[in-house]
């Protein structure tokens, strides 16, 4: 073929229309805004205990482990990857770390912490140096390292009431704030210093953009691809903490759905599935509108199905807003 | 063979233009097809020739012009009405479905049907039927495409046009992926439809090939129709000349001929990767541009993928200074200075949703680390500068990329590998969606960084180019290196010799 064949797609692929750019304003927009008429709907609804500090609070500390998973995640789905094995990697981490320290509290953190690198390394190794697409490597992990889990505690959860540690951390406070709060709130802010203000978080989202290019700027794409799976398991141990402080035990049945809560979270916070655009704002507002969800539909005592629906409803609408007619 | 008596010619098309933003693609056109003739058309990469089969297909609308066929005019840029008057078109790369068997493949989006179901027995019949027709009865309706040799498919594709009854088959280097004796098959069974008062427009870089089987041969140039209706015996030398044309030797800046080379930046010895690239070897000096010419095919895009680690070679080396590179590692290419700007700008080269700052910076993020972090401010000045010295515009760094022209993209590309002092840059076609005036920019540019020390490597499909900008140029055909001119004293119609590719004799009847 001759130049004119391949003239037409610098012709056609003409800079993004105006209208283009005004949708995803309005979609980096559009989420603060939910949250504001999530918290208006709130006090109209309950005026004594919705806006309420210690309940606004509860609901921080209700999505940390959530949300400590989707910060993760999103540097995961940053590159065009996917992390369908947080669930069960959390429920295998806590049971790591259970059986490392049923007595004392830094061994149980070392040992869960550690086994949620760990599998995140398996699943960033098997990603980018066994080429197995990440939807199908990390589906693998999903289900085994639910069975780990499983046999590695016998079926049977671990107490872990001797631990005081972990328990502070999952259910104590510090100033009035409950610890659990305060890891998520440090583990985001971590996230965005890392995403938005380090070299390496910038080579996390070229890889996403444009691997061709990435490669061709000379950026490590396997190093890269690998390490963001291993992010996702540090993450996954932080929470493996932090529910497992909460339940006061291991319980190899943990974190069941919780890589859709994670994905749901970051997707409707306006990072691209395709890879190569990411937020952690957004995320952490993704996390929290689904958190005042929740809180505000127990308020109104609603049952749990119409929560399920409504948490439907707002990914599609999410979904639909961050479409892009480029 | 030709038929003079029609009162119509099966297809005319009269003073057609293309233009895209800053290119004329298609600059007046006039061609006609008679039925039952083999019309050849030649010209160089660019001449328009993809463009005017688009046009024809209804895969491009053109600016301005008419195409008739047989006597009415054609709506433009309609493909669904074109089919259906009987023009069809064979693309290089066939677009066959390799996972559908032959018969599917012939019938594919009109479907043959009994009640809802698909209708195989009686498709199976016609596929026998239509492949008789063409004298190759022994390919069976049942196997699968993907498993059929190239010749074969290509027997396909010019079958599934008869199942759409087609007066008119467009083939578009349809030699490209066959060997000799397929070829001759080809034109057995391409004389066999002429005879049958099939329309055909054959279009091959091969001329000895367009000896062979053209009625008639016309040669397009810059967009323009330069030379139409030759005889099939014209001389091989007549075509090239035509196909040469023009010289605007302006464009490019003055060379200095006093300055002098450093040593050798670059070594490549014996780079291969089949079937792209064959044993190429060649160096470049510190301020010395390399241009590398051939035909688009000839392994040119490949070559430097080679070198820059993109892909990994079969055998060779690549050594930059005194470093031999390990293959297929760009990430140790890059710190070794090796800079590749990719043809495929906005797939390959840049972010289009990033603004230029981080597109200039991204590949020596380093630089700006301090205490762990970004140096944003230092980031953002360094990379204003470089814009700055490309004269960029526009220079304003929150811009994204994808809003810039092709010469500006094409500048922040060089911008990056400024930034990121490399010693060696690869360019392919440097110039290609560029208008005019950037073009003369970036070649300034390119001759600058010359200048100042580093090794330039151009790959350009325009012959005009090459002798220009290059100080020596390298000729590729088929995967390998056929000549190394002087720029100075080399022309465009010694280039073109050595980039076709031969045919040897058993092409001709």
């Amino acid at each position: 073929m001759s130049t004119p064949a391949t003239l037409d797609v610098d012709a056609g692929s003409a800079a993004p229309t105006p209208q283009a750019w005004r949708r995803i304003q309005l979609q980096e927009a559009a989420l603060p805004v939910v949250v504001v008429l999530l918290l208006v709907a709130g006090t109209i609804t309950d005026r004594e205990a919705f806006l309420t500090r210690d309940n606004l609070l509860t609901v921080l500390t209700q999505v940390s482990v959530t949300g400590v998973v989707a910060v993760g995640m999103t540097f995961v789905i940053a590159t065009g990857g996917i992390d369908l094995s947080v669930g069960s990697m959390l429920a295998a981490a806590s049971i790591a770390g259970g059986l490392a320290g049923e007595q004392q509290s830094l061994p149980f953190m070392f040992g869960a912490i550690g086994f949620g690198l760990l599998l995140g390394l398996v699943n960033g190794v098997a990603i980018s140096y066994g080429r197995i697409v990440p939807f199908i490597a990390t589906l693998a992990m999903f289900a085994g390292a639910r069975g780990l889990a499983l046999w590695m505690s016998d079926k049977t959860p671990i107490s872990l009431l001797e631990l005081d540690i972990v328990r502070d951390i999952g259910r104590g406070k510090t100033l009035g704030i409950p610890n659990a709060a305060l890891v998520f709130v440090a583990v985001t802010v971590g996230g965005w210093v890392l995403l938005n203000r380090t070299r390496y978080g910038r080579h996390v989202v070229a890889v996403g953009g444009n691997r061709e290019a990435a490669r061709m700027a000379g950026i490590r794409l396997s190093w890269v691809v690998t390490s963001v799976y291993v992010l996702s398991g540090l993450c996954v141990g932080i929470a493996a903490v932090l529910l497992s402080g909460r339940l006061g035990s291991a319980s190899p049945v943990s974190g069941n759905l919780l890589e859709l809560d994670a994905i749901a979270a970051v997707v409707i916070g306006g990072t691209s599935l395709a890879g190569g655009r990411a937020t952690i704002t957004g995320t952490f507002l993704g996390v929290i509108t689904f958190g005042l969800v929740f809180n505000l539909l127990n308020l109104l005592d609603m049952p749990s199905e119409l929560q399920q629906l409504t948490k439907g409803v707002i990914i599609l609408a999410a979904a639909a807003l961050q479409r892009r007619d480029l | 063979m030709s038929d003079p008596a029609a009162t119509s010619p099966l297809l005319e098309v009269r003073g057609l233009v293309k233009h895209y933003p800053g290119v004329r693609a298609l600059d007046g056109v006039d061609f006609t097809v008679a039925a039952g003739q083999v019309h050849c058309l030649v010209g160089q990469n660019g001449a328009g020739k993809s463009t005017l089969i688009k046009c024809i297909a209804g895969l491009v609308t053109p600016t301005a012009g008419q195409i008739l066929v047989e006597g009415a005019p054609l709506p433009l840029g309609d493909p669904a009405t074109a089919l259906a008057r009987g023009v069809a078109t064979i693309y290089q790369e066939l677009d066959l479905v390799d996972d559908l068997t032959v018969a599917d493949n012939l019938f594919l989006g009109h479907e043959l049907r009994r009640g809802p179901l698909l209708d195989r027995r009686v498709a199976r019949r016609r596929t026998t039927q239509v492949l008789e027709r063409l004298g190759h009865p022994e390919i069976p309706p049942r196997r699968l495409v993907g498993s059929l040799p190239p010749a074969a498919k290509q027997l396909v594709s010019i079958a599934r046009a008869l199942t759409r009854d087609a007066r008119l088959l467009i083939m578009d280097e349809p030699s490209a992926v066959l060997g000799r004796h397929e070829v001759e098959t080809l034109f057995t069974v391409i004389r066999r439809l002429a005879a049958e008062g099939v329309g055909v427009v054959y279009i091959s870089h091969r001329l000895e090939e367009v000896g062979g089987i053209g009625d008639t041969i016309t040669v397009l140039r810059d967009g323009r129709t330069v030379a139409s209706d030759l005889p099939a015996s014209t001389p091989r030398a007549d075509l090239v000349a035509a196909m040469v044309g023009r010289q605007f030797a302006d464009v490019f800046p003055e060379r200095d001929a006093t300055r002098t080379l450093g040593p050798v930046v670059l070594r490549v010895e014996g780079l291969s990767r089949p079937p792209a690239v064959h044993g190429v070897s060649f160096e470049v000096r510190e301020g010395e541009i390399l241009g590398i010419g051939g035909l688009v095919g000839a392994g040119r895009t490949e070559l430097l993928r080679l070198v820059a680690g993109m892909d990994h070679p079969t055998g060779g080396t690549v050594t930059v200074g005194d470093r031999l590179l390990p293959p297929g590692r760009p990430d140790i290419a890059t710190r070794a200075g090796v800079g590749l700007a990719p043809e495929e700008r906005k797939a390959q080269g840049l972010w289009p949703g990033w603004d230029l700052v981080r597109n200039v910076s991204v590949a020596d993020l380093r630089r700006f680390r301090h205490r762990g972090l970004l140096d944003r401010r230092t980031e953002r000045r360094e990379a204003q500068r470089h814009l700055r010295d490309l004269q960029t515009s526009p220079d304003d760094p929150d811009r994204l990329v994808g809003e810039l022209s092709g010469g500006n993209q094409q500048k922040v590309v060089l911008a990056r590998w400024l930034l990121r002092q490399c010693r060696v840059l690869l360019l392919d076609e440097p110039t290609r969606g560029v208008d005019v005036g950037a073009k003369a920019e970036i070649y300034r540019v390119v001759q600058t960084l010359a200048a100042a020390g580093l090794a330039v490597v151009v790959v350009s499909s325009e012959l005009a180019e090459l002798v220009g900008l290059c100080d020596r140029i390298l000729v590729m055909a088929d995967g390998r290196a056929t000549a190394t001119l002087d720029a100075a004293s080399a022309t465009e119609a010694d280039l073109l010799q050595h980039a076709l590719p031969l045919t040897e004799e058993a092409a001709a009847p």
